[in-house]
């Protein structure tokens, strides 16, 4: 599973990291120039990092040809992935790096099939963020994996929850629904 | 209704509002790190424990007419 939301991470903004090489990253606040941009071959969806934050609605499966780059070499380098949770959750990282390299550009392509468990439909944030020695950059793009909620086992599950836990508040309530004499 | 039913009707409250707010996500009404998934369920435990003590005391409001007839 982590890899499959590392794929999507890395395809994101661009935050991807590969050998020696910098990774992309989004030119937003920050002072290392960073850019990146994804391609999703199949589907045809092009998102450039530093223009719009989504939501995307991606295929749930594709192949992504991704680059990246930042203006100046960037020494020690260090970035993160995070899929935003709900309060007070915070945030889980789905990928990190760290290194040193000269590089100042890289690019790549990455396959990825996200399992059916995951819902369809469903707006999720992916933040990622990069650190060098000439600044940082972070940004946010919001993505939806296309199809509809019940292409997922999770949606009639959680429908089926709801009810159930209805039928038993009302039973725990009941005083209050019946008629005082 | 003792003060376990009210525990029990603020839970079981708690976990509807819980799988309301994932129905809400699940059907794309919200977005996964929408603060509203969160206050549901603490809503739902507020309001399970409201009502339940609203239950108390209609029953204990239904039962005193009663024992003053019976007596």
């Amino acid at each position: 599973m982590k890899l499959r939301y590392l794929s999507l991470g890395a395809v994101a903004l661009g935050f991807v990291i590969g050998g020696s090489a910098s990774h992309a990253n989004a030119d937003v606040p920050g002072g290392s120039g960073c850019e990146g941009s994804a391609v999703w071959l199949e589907d045809g969806l092009t998102i450039v990092a530093e223009t719009d934050g989504g939501p995307y609605t991606i295929p749930r499966s594709d192949t992504v040809r991704w680059e990246g780059s930042v203006t100046d070499a960037p020494g020690v380098y260090s970035g993160s992935v995070t899929v935003e949770l709900p309060p007070p959750f915070g945030e889980v990282e789905i990928d990190s790096w760290s290194g040193d390299s000269e590089s100042t550009s890289n690019s790549g392509e990455h396959e990825y099939d996200f399992p059916s468990l995951v819902p369809a439909g469903v707006e999720f944030s992916v933040n990622g963020e990069h650190i060098d020695e000439n600044g940082g950059c972070s940004g946010t793009i919001a993505f939806e994996i296309d199809g509809g909620p019940f292409d997922s086992p999770i949606a009639p599950i959680s429908l089926g929850g709801t009810a159930l836990f209805a039928i038993l508040t009302g039973l725990a309530l009941k005083p209050l629904f019946m008629k005082v004499i | 209704m003792s003060y376990g039913r009210v525990v029990l009707s603020a839970f079981l409250t708690m976990l509807l509002m819980l799988f309301v707010a994932a129905d809400l996500v699940l059907f794309g009404v919200l977005p996964l790190n929408s603060i509203v998934v969160t206050i549901l369920p603490l809503a739902g435990l507020v309001l399970g424990a409201v009502l339940a003590i609203m239950a108390r005391k209609r029953q204990s409001a239904g039962a005193a007419p009663a024992q003053t007839a019976a007596v």
